[in-house]
């Protein structure tokens, strides 16, 4: 089990530390704590680590200055998790270079999901990246610019285009608002999170079988957007 | 007007006073003179006395003594023998000389100290007229600075000043200025401190030029002073007074969520402590159905905790004026689909119908908390809706607005609740009956009124309804237009 990937919690919260580590540790990952933030950064720079998840509010220091500081040496995935109500941290550590977040209280399932997306994009970012991406009936094939439900090619424009070729390559992972408008449209732009609403509807309208309850591109309140694709 | 130009308009009003005076005299003597050898001396004496007395009940003191002089000389010269001479011969008209003298002086000075008597009541009438207008117009006041604005245009009525400043201490002051520019470049003409039993409240900083401040104005100015000292005394104690009460409002608030929230708390504590030990324990087999509804049960009851201390936050967040919505354009109907996306397994016995147009204007909203006016209105209508009926989500756009209503077809409500059931605790129906904080619709209330918008309650011909509007504008701009582009992939 020695290349079982490599977990480290920091959260200052005993109870939350002893259900993850049960958790994972049953998944067959290995897992290390820190109740501090100063400790776990030392145990990432020593353990080298292959996910990290990492409260936001410890009592030692910032959260989203953890990430800040990890994020200047090591592009090591990292999951955050908060309390409902402060999207604006879990934005601002996102934006610093956080991967995914989840809110607390959390189910089982959605912190699995989560770990295995962070750990694929990560083992992928050295390798070459996927180049067709399917979800359900939808394949989106990035070489050829080719998106098609089933066999019958669907017609976006060239936003809409670079709009889902940027979700679909981010598959599983929550991209904010932010980060999405300066991808597709430019810094200039990184403000108008009206363009993403009218856009993601047409996106909606053209890919979802019932655009009013997505199953693709998943609304996350407050922080940004998430396209789910076939595991 | 300017006080120079007052004071020099007196002094020729005086001047013709005089003028007019001995032109009366004049006159009266060139009509006696006519008729003297019709007219007795004696009756000649007597007549000059009406004159004489008219003219100091108009004029005042100075005319009346100074004609009655010019009248004695007038009647000794003309009408007293011998003609055109100061000199008298007989004894008898020597009487009549001083006698007319005496009766023309003391009845110009009985008059003339009644008309004096008479002005300073009237100057008394009117200062009582003033100070009577000044707490009338104090009365029923409960701000300080329309107290300072009154007592600072009646100061500026009654002194003709030509800058009026208020300096109101206390625990928020400020100054109050009339007319509204910078004061004068010199110290003020007057200061009256506006003192009240508690000390110093500020004070009347009184600029006119010209015309000196006479004592009489001074006393009042101070009057002025101690009435708006008074007022602002009331006013202040007011204030303290019903912050004390809403002090011991949110006190009672407070023991009320607290025992409201520990029967809330407790509810699903005990479903969550019973199943997690019966699934320790021996009692509940591996293989039994039982384990799958315990478990069940303990993941739902744990979801409810949360939304219970998410609300209970969310209502602390709006009673402390927290809750500062985070706008943007947003889709209407796209907050709606995540709502009910995520609300799909409580609604398994209802139908929900969501009419929106698709040419809905972007609102601007914060996105979050539309998802929990949403969330709580959905969930309202679930609660008390029957099984197997419609629960709708109406919205459209109006002149200014955008109007949406969350309609069910459950039991109506009373009218007198209707304006009521957006209180906090508030509950038609018995607490054991339905489960819930009693927070859901004021936190609807507090959000959608953050957003500048309203929201009420109606009882329909076939159920019950939740409407709210929302603001299309914000800060007054219109919603954006989007950049769109073609087919071209």
């Amino acid at each position: 089990m020695t290349n079982a990937p490599h977990i480290l919690v920091i959260d200052d919260e005993p109870q939350i530390l002893r259900a993850i580590r049960t958790i994972l540790t049953e998944k067959g990952f290995r897992v290390t704590t820190a109740s501090r933030g100063e400790e776990g950064l030392t145990l990432a720079a020593t353990n080298e680590p292959d996910l990290i998840i990492l409260d936001l509010g410890l009592p030692d220091m910032d959260g989203v200055e953890v990430c800040t500081r990890l994020r200047e040496w090591t592009q090591t995935p990292i999951i955050i998790l908060s309390v409902r109500d402060s999207e604006r941290d879990k934005v601002a550590a996102l934006d610093m270079g956080a991967d995914d977040y989840l809110t607390k209280p959390f189910g089982i399932e959605e912190l699995l999901a989560r770990v295995r997306v962070a750990l694929r994009h990560s083992g992928r970012a050295s390798e070459s990246q996927s180049k067709v991406v399917k979800a359900g009936p939808i394949t989106i094939d990035l070489v050829w610019h080719l998106v098609k439900r089933g066999e019958e090619e669907i017609k976006l424009t060239a936003t809409e285009y670079k709009l889902l070729a940027y979700l679909a390559s981010n598959h599983g992972r929550v991209l904010t608002h932010q980060s999405i408008l300066t991808n597709v449209w430019g810094a200039a732009d990184a403000d108008h999170t009206e363009y993403l609403r009218v856009y993601m509807r047409q996106l909606r309208k053209k890919l979802e079988d019932d655009p009013e309850s997505p199953q693709y591109i998943l609304t996350e309140p407050g922080i940004g957007y998430r396209f789910i694709a076939d595991e | 007007m300017n006080s120079a130009a007052m004071r020099s308009l007196s002094i020729i009003l005086r001047v013709w006073q005089y003028a007019l005076s001995f032109m009366l005299i004049v006159a009266l003597t060139a009509i006696f003179f006519a008729l003297r050898e019709v007219l007795e001396t004696t009756l000649i004496a007597l007549l000059y006395l009406i004159p004489l007395g008219i003219i100091t009940a108009f004029w005042g003191l100075g005319p009346g003594i100074s004609s009655a002089l010019i009248a004695f000389l007038a009647f000794n010269y003309f009408f007293i023998q011998p003609y055109y001479t100061f000199t008298v011969h007989r004894p008898t008209d020597v009487v009549i000389l001083v006698v007319f003298l005496i009766v023309a002086v003391v009845i110009s000075q009985l008059v003339g100290r009644a008309q004096t008597g008479l002005a300073a009541a009237t100057a008394r009438e009117l200062e009582a007229t003033q100070l009577y207008e000044l707490s009338t117009a104090l009365t029923g006041l409960h701000d300080d600075y329309a107290i300072a604005q009154i007592l600072a245009k009646q100061v500026q009525a009654v002194s003709r000043g030509e800058y009026v400043e208020l300096n109101i201490t206390g625990t928020r002051p400020f100054a109050f200025h009339l007319p509204e520019i910078e004061p004068p470049n010199r110290p003020p003409e007057l200061v009256v401190p506006i003192q009240a039993a508690r000390g110093d409240l500020g004070e009347i900083r009184l600029w006119r030029a010209g015309l000196a401040i006479s004592s009489a104005e001074k006393r009042l100015l101070q009057t002025f002073a101690s009435q708006g000292a008074l007022a602002l005394e009331r006013t202040w104690l007011a204030q303290a007074e019903s912050r004390a009460r809403v002090l011991e409002e949110s006190d009672r608030l407070k023991s009320a969520i607290l025992s409201s929230v520990s029967h809330e708390l407790r509810t699903p504590l005990s479903t969550i402590k019973a199943a997690a030990s019966s699934l320790r324990g021996k009692e509940v087999s591996w293989d039994s159905p039982a384990r799958a509804e315990l478990i069940a049960a303990i993941d739902d009851e744990a979801d409810h905790l949360n939304l219970l201390v998410g609300n209970l936050l969310d209502m602390s967040r709006i009673e402390s004026g927290a809750l500062k919505p985070k706008r943007e354009w947003n889709i209407l109907s796209e907050i709606v689909g995540s709502v009910l996306a995520r609300m799909r397994h409580l609604a398994v016995e209802h139908k929900i119908e969501i009419d929106m147009p698709e040419d809905l204007p972007l609102v601007p909203v914060d996105y979050v908390q539309m998802e929990q006016v949403f969330t709580n209105l959905v969930s309202n209508s679930l609660k008390y809706a029957p099984a197997n009926t419609v629960v709708g989500i109406r919205a459209k756009a109006e002149d200014e607005s955008i109007r949406v209503q969350v309609s069910n077809q459950g039991p109506q409500v009373p009218p007198e609740h209707l304006e009521r059931i957006f209180d906090k605790f508030y509950r038609i129906t018995a607490a054991e009956r339905v489960t819930g904080t009693g927070l859901g619709l004021s936190i609807c209330k507090g959000i959608i009124e953050a957003h500048g918008g309203r929201i009420w309650a109606e009882n329909l011909s076939d159920g019950f309804a939740f409407n709210f509007t929302l603001p299309l504008t914000w800060d007054g701009a219109q919603p954006p237009r989007i950049p769109m582009d073609t087919e071209v992939e």
